[in-house]
């Protein structure tokens, strides 16, 4: 099971995901950006069907970094070819790397002009209910 | 944190002392009133300015202007000087939109003149400037040229056709930086920047047509060629998707690095590594490529507000000149006077605007007695304010006062007080056209969510580190 929810920030966004596993709150992270860059792309791909795949290969020295680092590098691809990835299959994802592809689908135009996924108050950790999570500031 | 923390040094300046958190390598100062102060407390802008005076080679003191608010790692309205050469550079210190600043240019025109072509001159500068999000502009450049615009900023745009010589004459640094390098922007950063020159985006960017409302200072207005009913353009953007590809590039290589430098921080968003490192001069340099790249932008911009000024009322329309254009975003190397001896020091400002005061050489010489103008966009239904910098800014906040009316309230809940379509409305009975593509993104920017201007301009008027000169109203706000 994966949530994401947005919740308040004086000039940006904050972006709430949880995730029963890591690659669960990576998908979460991922779906709940797409949803800020295009309202109406729902989590679970059926617009990134039959799209192309993107090769993602990240790595970090923590899941924090990770998960920042590979928003970040999805969002350079939605920015440059125009798209809104919302569906990822994980290769393999550990703390420290990631190796996924990513399904978008093209877009004439974004909702939302995020600037970039920042490490500010990003804190990947496993919460009382035994599910990850973290906060994610997103620069709009 | 409390009011209580704080020293009051004059009744708009505030100070905690170095000793209020165990990190801090310096004092941090607020430029605020009582009230602005208590509201500041209501977010995260303290507590980010804690953070950032606990930087490395920090020298004098961590400062907030009075439009301060939340954002990450640096607050926004946050101004900090370090060491040359070896204390820090950092990356989320100019934040990802390099060179987001304000470009004012003068027209000839008075209000009563425009009035009637208001709607007509709105619909064209919105045809004119591509906006919105993921919106291209009609300037695609291959990788030669935009390492071209990179190296060169506004003065290759004036050589390409899009402006004159004077108008470089009234851009901060001239409209380029001569470190700027191409080769430490990444293919990502160019490929994303490649349609966007002469874009304005989204948020809160828009060009204005503005009337000069009032004027409190005849003899500085005299001397930046502004007079009562006069009507202005101002263009308010920066780097794009090219600058905020560089800032994330360079936060993830910085962040890195820093362990090499011994270098530990409250907050990663803080990354920052000397400037006299490899990485912290690929930075600088990197930097200043994505500077000028928002420089050739405003100045693209400005050709088509030109442009689009022809169309609407003809060859004989007066001349468009540029006032000054302003960086707010920025990272710089300049010289101030600390205890009384002049240091070399690495300035940044992340929503916050160079003030340089009477004199100093980096002013153009019709305006250098008077000071630097200082341009302060307000929310699109108040004001915006014309300043002139001043030598106490010089001494107190190595010259640089605030950016802006600063925000108070996030996008969501703009959302939740005021809808698009009726905000338009109300804009317009009281006599403020507004294009802008999207309703949504001007609820998100309604007055409503930002603090009072004329409160922000009169704090910095009154602690002496800028001087209101005139304030502008506006009459057409084009927006993304």
């Amino acid at each position: 099971m994966r949530l994401y929810k947005v919740i308040g920030h004086t000039a940006d966004l904050r972006l709430k995901v949880e995730g029963d596993s890591l690659r669960e709150l990576f998908t979460a992270a991922l779906e709940g950006m797409a949803s800020i860059l295009k309202k109406g792309v729902s989590a679970g791909g059926e617009a990134g069907v039959g799209e192309s795949a993107e090769l993602i290969e990240i790595e970090a020295s923590g899941p924090t970094l990770l998960l920042i680092d590979f928003l970040s590098e999805v969002l350079t691809r939605s920015q440059i070819e125009k798209k809104v990835f919302m569906k990822v299959e994980f290769d393999e994802l550990t703390d420290t790397s990631a190796k996924a592809r990513v399904y978008g689908a093209g877009v004439t135009d974004f909702d939302e002009d995020i600037k970039a996924a920042t490490y500010h108050e990003a804190d990947v950790r496993k919460n009382k209910a035994g599910k990850y999570e973290t906060v994610i500031v997103f620069d709009i | 944190m409390d009011i209580k923390d704080f020293k009051k040094i004059s009744d708009v300046l505030w100070e905690l002392p170095k000793t209020f958190r165990k990190d801090m390598r310096a004092a941090a100062r607020v430029y605020a009133t009582d009230e602005m102060l208590k509201d500041m407390m209501k977010d995260r802008s303290l507590q980010q300015l804690v953070n950032t005076a606990t930087l490395p080679g920090i020298v004098g003191s961590a400062m907030v202007m009075p439009d301060a608010h939340e954002g990450y790692g640096f607050p926004i309205g946050g101004v900090v000087a370090t060491k040359f050469p070896d204390g820090i550079i950092s990356p989320g210190g100019v934040g990802y939109d390099i060179n987001c600043g304000v470009r004012l240019i003068k027209t000839e025109m008075h209000f009563d003149d425009l009035r009637p072509e208001a709607e007509s001159l709105g619909r064209q500068l919105f045809h004119a400037v591509p906006s919105g999000v993921g919106r291209g502009g009609t300037l695609k450049l291959g990788i030669g040229e935009m390492d071209k615009v990179l190296k060169l900023g506004a003065k290759w745009m004036v050589r390409e056709g899009y402006g004159t010589g004077d108008d470089l004459e009234h851009i901060e640094s001239g409209g380029c930086l001569s470190n700027a390098d191409c080769d430490v922007v990444s293919d990502h950063a160019k490929k994303r920047g490649a349609d966007q020159l002469g874009t304005m985006g989204a948020g809160n960017h828009f060009v204005e047509v503005d009337r000069v409302e009032s004027v409190f200072d005849e003899e500085t207005a005299r001397a930046f060629g502004i007079f009562e009913g006069q009507i202005v353009v101002l263009i308010h953007m920066g780097s794009r998707g090219l600058g905020h590809q560089i800032a994330t590039d360079h936060i993830r290589t910085v962040l890195k690095a820093m362990p090499k430098y011994g270098i530990t921080l409250p907050d990663n968003e803080l990354a920052c590594v000397p400037l006299s490192s490899n990485e912290g001069t690929d930075y600088y340099n990197a930097m200043a490529a994505g500077a000028n790249f928002a420089w050739a932008n405003r100045q693209m911009i400005t050709h088509e507000v030109r442009r689009a000024w022809e169309t609407v009322f003809g060859t004989g329309a007066g001349r468009l000149d540029i006032l000054y254009d302003v960086a707010h975003n920025m990272a710089k190397i300049e010289n101030h006077s600390v205890g009384g001896i002049v240091q070399k020091l690495i300035v940044h400002r992340k929503g916050a605007t160079r003030s340089f005061g009477p004199g100093h050489p980096d002013i153009p010489s019709e305006f250098r007695e008077v000071g630097q103008p200082v341009l302060i966009p307000g929310s699109m239904g108040t004001a915006s304010y014309i300043l002139a910098g001043t030598e106490k800014s010089m001494l107190e906040s190595f010259g640089s006062c605030c950016h802006g009316a600063g925000r108070k309230m996030s996008r969501h809940a703009a959302l939740k007080e005021v809808e698009g379509r009726e905000l338009r409305e109300q804009l317009d009975l009281s006599g403020i056209h507004i294009e802008s593509g999207s309703m949504r993104g001007l609820a998100e920017e309604a007055p409503l969510a930002y603090k009072d201007v004329d409160e922000v301009c009169e704090v910095v008027e009154r602690a002496g580190i800028a001087r209101k000169v005139a304030r502008l109203k506006p009459v057409i706000v084009v927006k993304g």
